[in-house]
């Protein structure tokens, strides 16, 4: 009886050593396969770090890589545009921008001075502003400004105007291609590309270039980007310049109204 | 404090379940791409379309949401897989993947500046598939082949005087 009871504890007892070296054996195997697994994570995080520094490094200008699309919708979307005019028709003062897409200046303007103004008198429906070409800088301005004048007639003139203007090559270094300003057409939405590649090349657009250029030279501006405001109370145009600040702008709006 | 897993039988399920999800969100991504629109913002708003129509929408010309499909079909074929073999290569695809969407979510909101619900969406669901994998590595890896139901086997405490 004795023996038999003895022989059951053992029997208990080489089951209970053989689950406990099964179980660590699969400790030691889990252990390495965690091992492995954080080594694997390790290598992608490295991975996902130079990812982005590669891409944080990519240079925009000229090179077929779009950006700041989104940055552009959102700051213009919801405002009404006709043409190259964005804000409210009704507007009783009317901001004009004279400028020419290559040009630097105007580039800085777009990312630093206008969005205060687009995003504050002109969506608030006090004031609308509109895209006038005053194409000075080369050759390729008057294509690629015609190319904004089409987008306008599609409803995304100053999509098109800030994304090329925050897109742009080097000044005048040959970059706005017909690719180029049909990439920058396909990134400000334009659905009917077909229609804009007609627009831009018709003489109407062509000519619309050279009069508003000629326009701004009789006021007497010699830069880009010249502005001039319009209102109840501005007596005509009132002609600013290249003023320094959006300050300045939403001042003279301000007076004009 | 530790909290008890959930049985490996169902992570598989768990797993297989949110892979045939993801599947489902890329090929809508895909179709949607491959017709010449965008996927469809549901709240409105064009940050689906400014997401697909940026150059990053496509690598080698090929819609980056074809990958993700191939991601989330080997995701869902490694949740039959059992033992070991499923366990880490299901958790190598989903480290893959998450990773993958972390740059993509990187570029949406600092390259693209927009955000596409489906990319996010995508995001999601791979991020919890990497959640699931990792907690079936953890958990289970080393051990035997489980069968519905079964955690892992305790080690017998039956005392020696019975």
């Amino acid at each position: 009886m004795s023996n038999k009871r003895e022989q059951e504890r053992e029997r208990l007892r080489a089951h209970r050593l053989e689950r406990e070296q099964a179980e660590t054996q699969a400790n030691a195997r889990r252990r390495r396969l965690v091992q492995l697994g954080s080594g694997a994570v390790f290598l992608a995080v490295v991975v996902v770090a130079v990812l982005i520094v590669v891409s944080g490094n990519q240079n925009s200008g000229g090179s077929g890589e779009v950006v700041d699309v989104g940055l552009v919708d959102k700051m213009v979307g919801g405002i009404p545009q006709s043409g190259t005019t964005l804000g409210n028709p009704k507007a009783k003062v009317t901001v004009y921008e004279y400028g020419d897409l290559q040009c630097p200046v105007c580039k800085a303007y777009s990312e630093q001075v206008l969005p205060q103004i687009i995003e504050g008198q002109i969506r608030e429906g006090k004031a609308k502003i509109e895209f006038r070409n005053f194409t000075i800088i080369g050759p390729q301005s008057k294509p690629a400004g015609a190319a904004a004048l089409a987008a306008g007639k599609q409803g995304r003139g100053w999509n098109y105007i800030d994304i090329f203007y925050r897109n742009q090559g080097a000044e005048a270094s040959g970059y706005a291609t017909e690719a180029f300003l049909t990439t920058i057409a396909k990134a400000a939405g334009i659905k009917n590309l077909a229609q804009w590649n007609t627009d831009r090349k018709s003489k109407a657009l062509t000519d619309k270039v050279s009069a508003t250029t000629a326009e701004a030279e009789n006021l007497g501006f010699t830069g880009t980007p010249s502005f001039a405001v319009t209102g109840p109370k501005s007596h005509g145009l009132n002609t600013l310049g290249t003023p320094g600040s959006a300050e300045a702008i939403e001042a003279a709006i301000k007076k004009a109204s | 404090m530790s909290m008890k897993p959930p049985t490996e039988f169902t992570l598989r399920r768990a797993i297989a379940a949110i892979a045939a999800i993801g599947i489902g969100v890329a090929t809508y991504i895909t179709i949607a791409d491959s017709s010449g629109g965008a996927p469809a913002c549901l709240a409105g708003g064009g940050g689906c379309q400014t997401v697909a129509s940026s150059s990053y929408s496509h690598i080698v010309g090929v819609n980056v949401a074809v990958f993700g499909i191939l991601g989330y079909v080997l995701l869902l074929g490694t949740a039959f897989v059992q033992g070991d073999a499923g366990r880490f290569s299901g958790f190598i695809f989903a480290l893959f993947g998450f990773s993958f969407s972390v740059y993509l979510t990187y570029l949406e909101l600092f390259r693209i500046h927009a955000i596409c619900q489906w990319c996010v969406g995508s995001a999601v669901v791979m991020t919890t598939l990497f959640a699931l994998n990792a907690t079936r590595l953890v958990a289970y890896g080393g051990t035997e082949d489980d069968a519905p139901g079964s955690g892992r086997a305790p080690i017998p405490t039956q005392p020696e005087d019975a």
